[in-house]
């Protein structure tokens, strides 16, 4: 299965929705449509409620995107429900829990609060 | 009796002067020396002559009153047969008159000798020739008149034999072009023929320098197409007659050395009626020396003349009849290259390739069709784009054809189908072309090209329609069932087929019988998709628990009666009891399914055979056939696009479906159909091919081989997740072994295989009530894993979801991890 990338503007912020594998084999594509999705943007929820799998190459991604969004003073929540492969990998890899939240509306309060 | 006395005169009854009858005797009389001094003449000969006595009396000798032709042949007969013989008779001889005129005479001379024997005196007597010798001339003209005469008939008749052989216009100017010299004995000569249009003089033949080798326009001034025009033979008899009436041809004939110049209209219809006459051509022919033509001499030239223009009037139109043919040799030639393809581009293609360089330089078609249109373009150079663009555009608007596209030496043809303008073609016609008429031809292609282009366009509508429908209908979801996997692939024939009536499908009869089926629809196009369409939902509407594959089939069997398009459909159609692992089978005239066992070659499954659908003449009773399937079993169903190859018999194609699908039975199973096609059909396969692959039972052990690529580790995932659910395993568990597992799989990839992209890793999955355990090994060289920071990462990953983790490099690296099953405690 391949992933994809939706995205959608929700105020200042740009909520991007991930679906599928997030993998080794699909990080590359997805990573540089997700960069396209973001540039320019005040604020990044990204959505991985329906992120099927997410490896140590996902994460790597996912790093990465988080680090430079920083580096541009851009907030950015990632929305991993309550449970779920996404959720589980990050947890493992230990992110920190301010950049994760429950669902959209959460993430949403977070960036403003 | 005594005899008159002979030796004296008769007496006359009047009294006769010897002077007077000297002088005044009816022929002349000379009497000269020996060396021929005139010294006595008489008055008849001086009066035939002009000459006085006194002129000629001891003044002149009789040689020096001869031509000079007669004066050699009195040197060289006259004198020495005249002292042999002392006579001469009848000598013709003409003598030269004192004003210069000629008199022919014939001569008798006597030569008197003295007592001596020496000549003494000659006597000559003379007459008058004159009319004998005018006589003797008349017959020698009148006998070389004949003579040229037969001579210029027999070169007419040789010439219209030729002419009566000559098939085309080019061969008639050839032919006669060479009749003026042997007919007329003239020194060169060339031929001009008017062209279809009436427009040019093409110099076709012959290189007479006074009338010129070059094309001329009809309407010019020049006098070949003066003659052209009137019809009327001229003769232009010297250079004072050109100087008079012809200016500029006085100057040429003086220039090239010609005398007398005949210019010959070369005219068809009927002789008696000239203003009925056209002139097809002209024929120039000039003599060196001045020639003056005689009567019969130009009863032949015009003769010449009607013989040549009937003759290019039969060529024409022969010439014309076959360019007909040619034209109409091509026209099929045409229609029947565009059906050779039912595609529409390629059929674009392939007018303007037969149109160039054959009949045009350079063309271009162009449909409104889709967006931006369809374009095709073969030769050229092309015209100014901008200036052909609006050419086009107003053709493709009035639908009328542009005969000549602003002067870009193009003919723009409007596509016309039905009353509406499908595109344009527009074309420069070669030159051999642009010579004939070529309009009633040319709408005559674009009609046919318009109608092939048109039904292409059609057959694409269709095949797009039928392949959106065959799509929607294959499209439906497959049923999901822990106890069972399923891989489908759909490839529609790559060339320009029609969409086929090949079909899958699978469904559940209740909660424990899952049915498979694939089939294949007799024909192409909307109709058999559609007839697909009504096949598929009968054989939904017909299975049922207690009804079985036979009843199903018998069932199908009826509704063809009333179904015709689905007449000789074939099926294979399975039901399988997820419960048991008994399935029941039927195959109406279908390639048997392909079963695999673990631990067992494939076979085919030959039993439950009957006919195909509706079949009149085959074997229609219909069996059924039960096997039991073992856990781990996968079976596949195909149609015969994936074993049928022109060039290897079906035998082979079953046997090369054993073996790759063999070589494949521990592939993860998503992808596997799709995998098989290509190996086997290939993507530019002609027919359509569809395959279904059904995984059954719970494996206990789960044994994958993988290439090094990433996008096989998603295959792998799915599989597993599959296996993981089949056993049961808990979601929290499965996600920690599928994270570990594709972790370990992407090591292998990435550092094992990082040089070698054609390496194999091999997973192999063990559950038990305990634990899931997962074996990746790789045969590659392994590198310090903590030197890659990301690599690293996963390693973590592995570690902290398995409970032990250990790895073994002792050949290659194999990685065993194993997760404690806390659901099942």
């Amino acid at each position: 299965m391949t992933g994809q990338v939706t995205s959608e503007r929700m105020g200042r912020a740009e909520l991007i929705r991930l679906a599928g594998d997030l993998d080794v084999a699909t990080a590359p594509t997805m990573g540089r449509e997700i960069v396209s999705c973001v540039r320019g943007a005040g604020a990044v929820l990204l959505d991985l409620t329906a992120v099927a799998f997410l490896d140590s190459a996902g994460v790597r991604l996912l790093d990465a995107l988080v680090a430079d969004l920083d580096r541009l003073g851009t907030p950015i929540r990632l929305v991993v429900g309550e449970r779920g492969p996404a959720r589980m990998t990050l947890q493992l890899c230990a992110f920190r829990d301010d950049l994760l939240a429950v669902d959209v509306a959460e993430a949403a309060d977070g960036l403003t609060g | 009796m005594s005899e008159p006395d002979v030796t004296h005169d008769v007496r006359l009854p009047w009294e006769e002067d010897p002077g007077e009858l000297y002088d005044h005797a009816p022929c002349g009389y000379l009497t000269t020396l020996p060396d021929g001094t005139i010294v006595k003449v008489n008055e008849t000969l001086l009066s035939w002559t002009g000459y006085t006595r006194r002129e000629l009396i001891g003044r002149r000798r009789f040689r020096e009153l001869l031509t000079p032709g007669g004066q050699i042949y009195h040197e060289t007969h006259y004198a020495p047969l005249l002292s042999m013989q002392d006579d001469v008779h009848e000598i013709a001889f003409d003598m030269i008159c004192a004003d210069g005129r000629r008199l022919p005479t014939l001569v008798n001379s006597v030569l008197g000798r003295d007592p001596a024997g020496l000549p003494r005196v000659i006597r000559t007597t003379i007459f008058n020739a004159t009319e004998r010798r005018g006589y003797e001339r008349e017959l020698l003209a009148a006998r070389r008149a004949a003579e040229a005469s037969e001579r210029r008939v027999r070169v007419l008749q040789q010439i219209v034999a030729d002419l009566a052989a000559a098939p085309t216009q080019a061969e008639v100017a050839e032919t006669v072009v060479r009749a003026p010299g042997p007919a007329f004995g003239a020194t060169s000569s060339s031929v001009w023929l008017v062209d279809e249009h009436r427009e040019v003089l093409a110099a076709v033949a012959g290189t007479d320098p006074a009338t010129g080798t070059g094309d001329l326009a009809l309407d010019s001034a020049h006098v070949v197409a003066e003659v052209a025009r009137r019809g009327d033979l001229h003769v232009i008899g010297s250079v004072r007659e050109a100087e008079e009436h012809f200016d500029g041809m006085a100057s040429e004939m003086v220039r090239v050395g010609r005398s007398t110049v005949v210019l010959l209209p070369m005219t068809t219809g009927c002789p008696d009626d000239p203003a009925a006459a056209e002139v097809l051509g002209v024929l120039g022919f000039s003599f060196a020396a001045p020639k003056e033509l005689t009567d019969s001499e130009l009863r032949v030239v015009r003769l010449l003349g009607q013989h040549a223009g009937q003759a290019l009037d039969r060529a024409r139109l022969y010439d014309q009849a076959r360019r007909r043919e040619d034209r109409a040799v091509f026209l099929v030639e045409t229609t029947h290259a565009l059906e050779g393809t039912q595609r529409l581009t390629e059929r674009a293609r392939r007018l303007v390739d037969r149109l160039v360089p054959e009949i045009a330089d350079w063309a271009r078609v162009w449909l409104q069709v889709g967006a931006d249109g369809l374009t095709e373009e073969a030769g050229g150079p092309a015209p100014d784009p901008d200036r052909l663009a609006g050419q086009i555009a107003a053709v493709a608007v009035s639908g009328e054809p542009d005969r000549d596209a602003a002067g870009l030496g193009c003919v723009i043809q409007p596509l016309v189908v039905r009353g509406r303008v499908l595109g344009t073609l527009a074309l420069r016609p070669t030159a051999a072309l642009r010579r004939v008429s070529e309009g009633a031809f040319l709408t005559d292609l674009a009609d046919r090209a318009a109608l092939s282009l048109e039904n292409a366009r059609l057959y694409e509508q269709e095949r797009i329609v039928a392949r959106t429908l065959q799509r929607s209908l294959l499209a439906h979801e497959t049923p999901q069932d822990p106890r069972f996997l399923l891989d489908t692939h759909y490839q529609a024939g790559a060339r320009d087929l029609e969409v086929g009536g090949d079909w899958y499908d699978s469904f559940l009869i209740g909660p424990d019988r899952l049915a498979v089926v694939v089939g294949d629809v007799v024909g192409r196009g909307i109709e058999a998709a559609t007839t697909m369409g009504q096949l598929r939902s009968a054989i939904r509407a017909l299975a049922s628990a207690e009804a079985g594959p036979a009843r199903v089939l018998q069932g199908l069997d009826h509704f063809v009666e009333r179904a015709e398009n689905a007449r000789m459909a074939t099926v294979v159609y399975a039901e399988i009891a997820l419960d048991s692992g008994e399935m029941t089978y039927v195959c109406a005239g279908h390639p048997p399914p392909l079963l695999y066992e673990p631990a067992r070659p494939p076979r085919y499954l030959l039993d439950g055979r009957s006919a195909p659908l509706g079949s009149r003449s085959g074997r229609t009773e219909r069996i059924e056939q039960r096997i039991r399937l073992n856990p781990g079993s996968r079976l596949l169903m195909y149609t015969d696009g994936l074993i049928e190859r022109r060039t290897r018999p079906l035998d082979r194609g079953l046997e090369v479906l054993a073996t790759e699908y063999a070589r494949r039975c521990d592939a993860p199973m998503p992808g596997l159909t799709a995998g098989l096609t290509d190996l086997l059909a290939g993507r530019e396969h002609a027919d359509d091919v569809c395959l279904l692959c059904v995984a059954l039972g719970a494996e206990q052990r789960l044994e994958r081989s993988i290439g090094a690529d990433p996008v096989q580790i998603g295959l792998l995932r799915q599989d597993l997740r599959g296996w993981l659910a089949t056993n049961s395993v808990g979601d929290e568990c499965a996600q920690a072994v599928l994270l570990a597992c594709s972790e370990a799989v992407a090591n292998a990839i990435e550092h094992g295989y990082r040089d070698d992209p054609f390496g194999v890793v091999d997973v192999t999955a063990t559950v038990s009530t305990e634990a899931v355990e997962i074996r990746v090994s790789d045969r590659g060289t392994w590198r310090d894993a903590h030197v890659d920071v990301a690599r690293g990462r996963g390693l973590q990953l592995i570690r902290q979801v398995m409970d032990h983790v250990a790895f073994d490099r002792s050949d290659g690296t194999t990685v065993t991890m194993r997760r404690i099953r806390r659901d099942q405690s």
